[in-house]
């Protein structure tokens, strides 16, 4: 299998393709076009507010790709995550209270990705290594996180420092529309934008991506091809887990400053619904999460400025109602489907 | 598989029931009251006095927690002060969802409590229901209005509207870009409404030229008060756009604006309910002021009442107040401070409208 015949080249408008210009990618560059000129108007019409918006909109993204593309790696190799809030949660706290204790972010940093590899580990050796059901595994994992850090909790701790504050990237910083939102952010922004390319092309390019696929659609022809199908589930769902654990990170020590119980607010499961709506890759995913972001930012923003009346609550249920429409649309159609072998344990024979 | 993936499976089993044990909300917490603590944040309560008292306070969370810094924690101060005064001991609940109000009282009712404490508007009907059913317990309802007066139900309310006034007062004042915002929990709550309209009154009565952004959270009563990473978000947001003060007003989700609103350099922000200079560490580089309920004193005050016997029903009105400027105290100026003298003077004279009830 080639990265041309996936089923995912054609969501990607970011990837050049080696089949011309597909009727999907007339329509998704015409979006996109679209797009740019409505901000762009928006922008000359009130600059303080579009760039507001389109912060809150970067802001709020960051956390959800990160758990998208902690679920894609499983999901792709074979395993459903449904632990990513769980993951989040964990990985907040030990990152927040390594931090507080430390007086080091980076440290927290450390600790943060290290409990998501360990809860990514733990959803292997449960999901792969001993084939249980991978829904009750996530299950697991969310509610150990929710009772393990409200019971370690320590109400009376802070991080006694500033959280990560923005970086600005020079002249870029000074750029209209995008500069303040896309290059004047704290540290982990970067780095997990860095990511979602870097991931982008790990998975559609590289010979570990297409063994990851192979595991996932027919993992016994993997198998016979001399792939190690056990081995490379277990690294690759323990590695996601490293993503979501930065993502848990990201959450205490840049996005908020503090750990407080169930902070993760859900937002591991929206992943999930991100990560299906950019079909299970990394570029795809962050346009959903800006997507999802840019809804979650306009709501507050629907409601600070007071000029449309429209109820923040509908604002908030757009990007679940459109959703569902891309799932079912795309599944009418046939355009779009799960891994083949997708929640089902593997044993050797 | 190898026998350490058996023991690991093993390990993953206790930890799931270890956890469900953790979260279950329906067990009295053991946790006896000693420290007469004001300043709260830091210390456990956790010392052991076996007291053979019969006297017994018990209280029930809204789905906040009771360690939120704000709301539910003065409440429960409150009850730890009282207790401590009544060598008695106190014991709360933390209600997880909304439809365990009543269950979680009527565990305190079994249980043999003399007063039962219910913190937040939306255990208002619960409370009553549960009051009428139960004669011989007080009841003492934080933020519950009580349109018909009961003898063993006391309603203790706030003018948040008028702390809410104050604070914008002072905010209106301080502001150098005209745009004072507020990040707030929800709307289903009056409370957190009479903060609002206070706070933006407020502001516009010492400087007409203020323009006012507000949000509120969208969610429902089950994740308003706890949602720091949207509290955080909205602030950003609301500073983008040129507010120099902020108030963060709702539960974690409030506290999550203060915080972001600290790595703001040269803009303020206003905390709720407590003195949040002490919960919220964090917030210190922007916290002015905090705009006050002092529930604490107003709860101990009530279960007192409760203990010696003359315990009045109907509503209790509990004071409000502007909290101490601390870092802050030089650039609030004589005349900032006279004009909240005035102001002050005014609401207590009812001469100022703040706002609310609106009508």
């Amino acid at each position: 299998m080639t990265a041309g015949a996936g089923p995912d080249l054609a969501a990607a408008s970011g990837d050049a393709g080696m089949r011309g210009w597909s009727p999907q990618r007339v329509w998704s560059v015409a979006g996109a076009v679209v797009l740019v000129a409505l901000v762009w108007g928006f922008y000359a019409w009130d600059g303080a507010q579009t760039t507001a918006v389109l912060g809150g909109t970067v802001r709020a993204a960051t956390l959800l790709v990160l758990g998208a593309m902690c679920g894609m790696i499983g999901e792709r190799s074979g395993i459903v995550n449904i632990g990513i809030e769980g993951q989040f949660l964990m990985s907040a706290f030990t990152a927040f209270t390594v931090a507080s204790m430390s007086g080091s972010l980076f440290l927290g940093v450390v600790a943060g990705v290290s409990t998501g590899l360990a809860m990514g580990w733990m959803l292997a050796a449960m999901s792969v290594g001993l084939r249980t059901d991978q829904i009750i595994a996530g299950t697991v994992l969310n509610i150990a996180a929710l009772g393990l850090t409200s019971f370690f909790y320590d109400r009376g701790r802070s991080l006694g420092q500033p959280k990560y504050q923005s970086i600005e990237l020079g002249p870029l910083a000074d750029l209209p529309v995008v500069g303040t939102a896309l290059f004047n952010r704290p540290p982990l922004t970067y780095l997990a934008l860095v990511l979602v390319v870097v991931l982008h092309v790990l998975l559609l390019r590289s010979v570990w991506g297409m063994r990851t696929t192979a595991i996932g659609e027919h993992p016994g022809a993997a198998a016979t091809v001399g792939i190690d199908v056990i081995r490379l589930r277990y690294w690759n769902v323990t590695l996601a887990g490293g993503l979501a654990g930065l993502g848990g990170a990201y959450l205490a020590l840049e996005s908020v400053g503090t750990f407080t119980r169930a902070m993760s607010g859900g937002r591991g499961f929206l992943a999930l619904a991100v990560m299906i709506f950019g079909r299970r890759t990394p570029l795809g995913a962050y346009a959903a999460a800006l997507f999802f972001g840019f809804t979650t930012a306009l709501q507050g923003q629907f409601q600070l400025n007071d000029t449309f009346d429209i109820p923040a609550q509908f604002v908030g249920m757009l990007p679940f109602v459109v959703t569902i429409i891309v799932v079912a649309a795309a599944g009418l159609f046939g355009r779009m489907r799960d891994p083949a072998a997708l929640g089902q344990p593997y044993e050797v024979r | 598989m190898t026998v350490l993936t058996r023991r690991l499976a093993i390990v993953f089993a206790v930890l799931a029931v270890f956890a469900a044990a953790c979260t279950g909300s329906d067990d009295p917490a053991p946790t006896t009251a000693a420290a007469p603590a004001t300043t709260a944040a830091a210390e456990e309560p956790a010392d052991d006095m076996d007291d053979a008292e019969p006297f017994k306070i018990g209280l029930v969370t809204d789905t906040g927690k009771v360690d939120d810094k704000s709301f539910n924690q003065s409440a429960w101060e409150g009850a730890q002060e009282a207790a401590a005064a009544l060598g008695v001991e106190a014991n709360y609940i933390e209600t997880e969802e909304a439809k365990d109000y009543e269950n979680n009282i009527n565990l305190f009712v079994e249980d043999g409590a003399n007063v039962i404490i219910t913190v937040g508007f939306g255990l208002g009907d619960a409370t009553i229901a549960a009051a009428q059913a139960n004669p011989d317990i007080f009841f003492i309802g934080v933020d519950q209005f009580q349109a018909e007066a009961m003898p063993n139900l006391a309603g203790l309310i706030f003018p948040e509207d008028q702390s809410g006034f104050l604070a914008g007062a002072l905010a209106g004042m301080l502001t150098e870009t005209n745009i004072v915002g507020a990040v707030l929990g929800t709307d289903l709550v009056p409370p957190v409404v009479a903060f609002k309209e206070g706070w933006e009154h407020g502001a516009r009565y010492t400087n007409p030229d203020v323009e006012t952004i507000s949000t509120y959270h969208p969610g429902g009563l089950d994740v308003a008060f706890g949602d720091p990473d949207w509290g955080a978000a909205t602030a950003r947001q609301a500073l983008d756009q040129g507010a120099d003060i902020i108030f963060g007003a709702g539960g974690a989700t409030g506290n999550g604006a203060l915080i972001e609103i600290a790595s703001q350099e040269g803009a303020y922000c206003v905390g709720v309910d407590t003195d949040q200079w002490n919960t919220v560490p964090e917030a210190q580089p922007c916290l002015v002021t905090s705009a006050m309920k002092l529930i604490t004193p107003g709860v101990a005050d009530l279960i007192a009442q409760a203990a010696s016997g003359d315990f009045a029903g109907g509503n209790y009105l509990g004071e409000v107040g502007l909290a101490p400027f601390h870092d802050f105290d030089s650039i609030v100026t004589d005349e900032m401070r006279a004009t909240l003298d005035d102001v002050l003077a005014g609401l207590n004279a009812g001469e100022i409208d703040t706002g609310w009830p609106p009508g």
